[in-house]
């Protein structure tokens, strides 16, 4: 049928008015297309196998993958609270640790996901769920987490005779003769992550908490926190240098890779990069099972979730992603193996992953008879527990007591802190 | 023979839409808001409508994807509660009044240096701009290497030259040091604008009154006292006027310095904003933290306008 200039004005007229009333593409033609917003990876081989994870994904599905990369933290909280106030922006996003709880509201219940990567892999690590399984739904997807750990210079300590410690007390008898060897121990007192990852493990090892676990009762006062602080200020006094005092994130990883620091509590990356950046120091690096304390054996986890915005206009597209990316087997074998141990599987079934015996360095990362928690543990990480976090509140009590400030004092302080915020 | 007569009013030639659209574009009125539009509309859009807006989350309980409801003045009085901001309003007052002092001194002694005749004259004052034109994230970033307890080139030097004791002092990690040198690196920075605004100043002043001053007898100190420092009152008081609004809303330095830390001691409004609003969520408290200084900053700006003015007229 010859097609005239009247015809032609008058379907296309139409057909735009259509697309104008439903605000939707026609089925003919549309590409599906999404965008998965993530971090800068601290193992970077694992970003370029995503990248070319997600071209196979769109090989075989075609739908069309954009992965944008953000640095750590800072950057990628202000990019989540922009696009969820303009309602606008990625499909997916990778969270760190208890983001899902700050944007709730927010994100797509994809708890149908987290079932069938259940049912594959077994259940979902504790970490994972205390970040992601927000008020009884899933949030987020969990995707893979690493843990802090005790990272050492296992030549220094053979050259000493000293012994690998299994408690926060041996740590502090090795770390006055690491001290007096030049190679003092490494853990920030400062307004950082890091600090929080290591005062929380201790404070858990020594019976204390922050917040109770029904999430409101600030439980700061106790025994536990006093044994936290004595032991806080007998390690800066006799193992350590006040430069704790002013480190960042990355402080203690240079100090134990420029062969500074004889102990440092932290994940895998510190060895991973110095041994990817051949430093003097990588053979002679190692580690061990994290610390324990009077009451148990504690560790801080850093899970990493994918969650999909309610804005997406493509959720069923993203999902397909997630369960590309994490629900074939080969793939996240694939995905983990790259990570160099740094990204370790999320999930019960997986634990025992083919990545530990990359090196045999990485054995302490089975973490046999530790507990991981995120920070805050044992309250829910709602908004008003992460502003207690995000307010360093612990290591400044920590700060302010090894400083000078009295233990009581410096637990009242925190206290209050704490307090005030919980009523606000 | 006649040959007629021409009409004596023709009728009027109907005008083209161009003509029209010329002769209504030469009328003043027309004109003038049509140019000033466009500049109305962008301020409208990027300072009028997000200052509505954090005026707004300012007074409301606002907190990242949640609804929102009016709380009147409650963030405000309940900031004041926390340690943690109160500590954060003296660091301003501190980090601010010793950064414009330093950089007014300072940059009025550069300012009369860069005024002499110098050999290379042109390339110096260039370079005197380089800390200003360098984005402050990078240039804080060397800083903060310089400041680093591992590779601190300044306890290097102190320690080389038998000025300090070895570690060295503590830079980023003790609340006084930590202060001083976020105080440093603001001066370092903003000593450029001071200078070269100030250098403008300078060279506008009339020779005629140096020698009028010469010929009465005034040394270099009176005719500086008396002639320099007069001529130059309006424009320190814009330099100090931009400036302390500036280095009261420092966010870099101190975010890549020292993070707010020590224990709180070197905060500004910009980084604890940041902190409670986005790393926490809680819009309404972030806002409200950020807002917290308009009133003050208003009256600043007011009296140092005014005083301008008198100068001037």
């Amino acid at each position: 049928m010859a097609v005239t200039r009247r015809r032609f004005l008058g379907t296309t007229t139409l057909g735009l008015a259509g697309i104008v009333a439903t605000r939707t593409a026609p089925a003919v033609g549309q590409t599906r297309e999404i965008s998965y917003l993530c971090w800068n990876n601290f193992a970077p081989a694992s970003d370029k196998k995503l990248s070319e994870i997600g071209q196979r994904f769109t090989k075989d599905t075609g739908i069309k993958l954009k992965i944008d990369h953000i640095s750590h933290m800072g950057p990628q909280q202000a990019k989540y609270a922009s696009e969820v106030q303009t309602q606008a922006g990625h499909d997916l996003v990778e969270m760190r640790m208890h983001f899902p709880w700050l944007y709730e509201p927010q994100l797509v219940d994809v708890s149908d996901v987290v079932t069938e990567l259940e049912k594959k892999y077994g259940k979902a690590i504790s970490s994972s769920y205390e970040g992601a399984h927000v008020n009884g739904v899933w949030r987020a997807v969990p995707q893979y987490h690493g843990m802090f750990m005790a990272a050492y210079r296992e030549d220094l300590f053979k050259k000493a005779s000293l012994k690998v410690p299994d408690t926060w007390e041996d740590l502090y008898a090795v770390g006055k003769e690491l001290k007096k060897m030049g190679n003092p121990v490494g853990i920030p007192i400062s307004q950082n992550y890091d600090s929080i990852s290591t005062a929380g493990p201790v404070l858990w090892s020594f019976g204390g908490m922050e917040v109770d676990k029904d999430g409101k009762t600030v439980k700061i006062n106790s025994p536990g926190t006093v044994q936290t602080i004595e032991w806080y200020k007998k390690m800066f006094k006799d193992c350590m240098e006040p430069e704790v005092l002013s480190w960042s994130d990355a402080s203690n990883n240079e100090s134990l890779q420029q062969g500074k620091a004889g102990w440092i509590h932290n994940p895998v990356s510190a060895y991973i990069v110095a041994k990817q950046r051949k430093l003097v120091t990588a053979d002679g690096i190692n580690h061990h099972r994290s610390l324990g304390g009077p009451a148990g054996r504690f560790e801080t986890d850093t899970p990493r979730h994918i969650g999909i915005w309610k804005f997406s206009k493509n959720v069923d597209a993203s999902k397909e992603w997630i369960r590309y990316l994490l629900g074939k087997r080969e793939v996240y074998d694939e995905y983990i193996m790259a990570g160099d141990a740094f990204n370790l599987p999320a999930y019960d079934k997986l634990q025992d992953h083919p990545v530990l015996r990359t090196d045999p360095k990485f054995a302490a990362l089975k973490g046999e008879g530790v507990q991981y928690h995120t920070y805050g543990w044992p309250a829910p990480p709602s908004d008003k527990v992460q502003l207690i976090t995000n307010a360093y509140i612990l290591p400044n009590m920590i700060a302010k007591a090894v400083t000078g400030t009295a233990t009581k004092d410096a637990i009242a302080w925190a206290e209050t802190e704490m307090k005030k915020i919980m009523a606000g | 023979m006649a040959i007629g007569t021409l009409p004596t009013t023709a009728p009027a030639a109907p005008l083209s839409w161009r003509a029209r659209a010329r002769e209504i574009l030469d009328r003043e009125r027309v004109l003038g808001p049509l140019f000033i539009t466009p500049a109305l509309i962008l301020i409208a859009l990027l300072v009028a409508y997000p200052f509505c807006m954090a005026l707004y989350f300012a007074m409301s309980n606002a907190f990242i994807g949640r609804p929102s409801h009016f709380v009147g003045i409650s963030n405000f009085v309940r900031l004041w509660d926390a340690d943690a901001f109160r500590q954060t309003f003296q660091n301003a007052f501190v980090f601010t009044g010793i950064s414009v002092a330093f950089k007014l001194v300072l940059g009025i002694a550069l300012a009369l240096l860069l005024n002499q005749q110098l050999w290379f004259k042109r390339i110096i004052r260039g370079s005197v701009l380089l800390p200003w034109v360098i984005p402050t994230a990078l240039s804080t970033l060397g800083w903060w290497w310089m400041f680093n307890s591992l590779y601190s080139v300044v306890n290097w030097t102190g320690i080389s030259l038998g000025l300090m004791d070895p570690p060295g002092p503590n830079w980023l990690g003790q609340k006084y040091y930590a202060m001083a040198a976020v105080i440093t690196v603001n001066i370092w920075r903003g000593l450029p604008f001071f200078a070269i605004t100030i250098l403008a100043g300078l060279v506008a002043i009339p020779k005629e009154l140096y020698e009028a001053a010469q010929a009465d007898g005034a040394g270099p100190w009176a005719r500086f006292w008396f002639v320099t420092l007069p001529m130059l009152k309006p424009v320190l008081a814009v330099v100090v006027l931009f400036s302390t609004i500036f280095t009261f809303s420092d966010f870099n330095i101190v975010y890549v310095l020292t993070h707010g830390g020590p224990i709180n001691a070197t905060h500004l409004f910009a980084t604890y904003s940041r902190m409670i609003g986005l790393e926490s969520g809680r819009i309404g408290e972030g806002a409200a933290v950020s807002l917290y200084l308009f009133p003050l900053l208003v009256f600043v700006v007011w009296a140092q306008l005014r005083f301008v003015r008198r100068q001037a007229y």
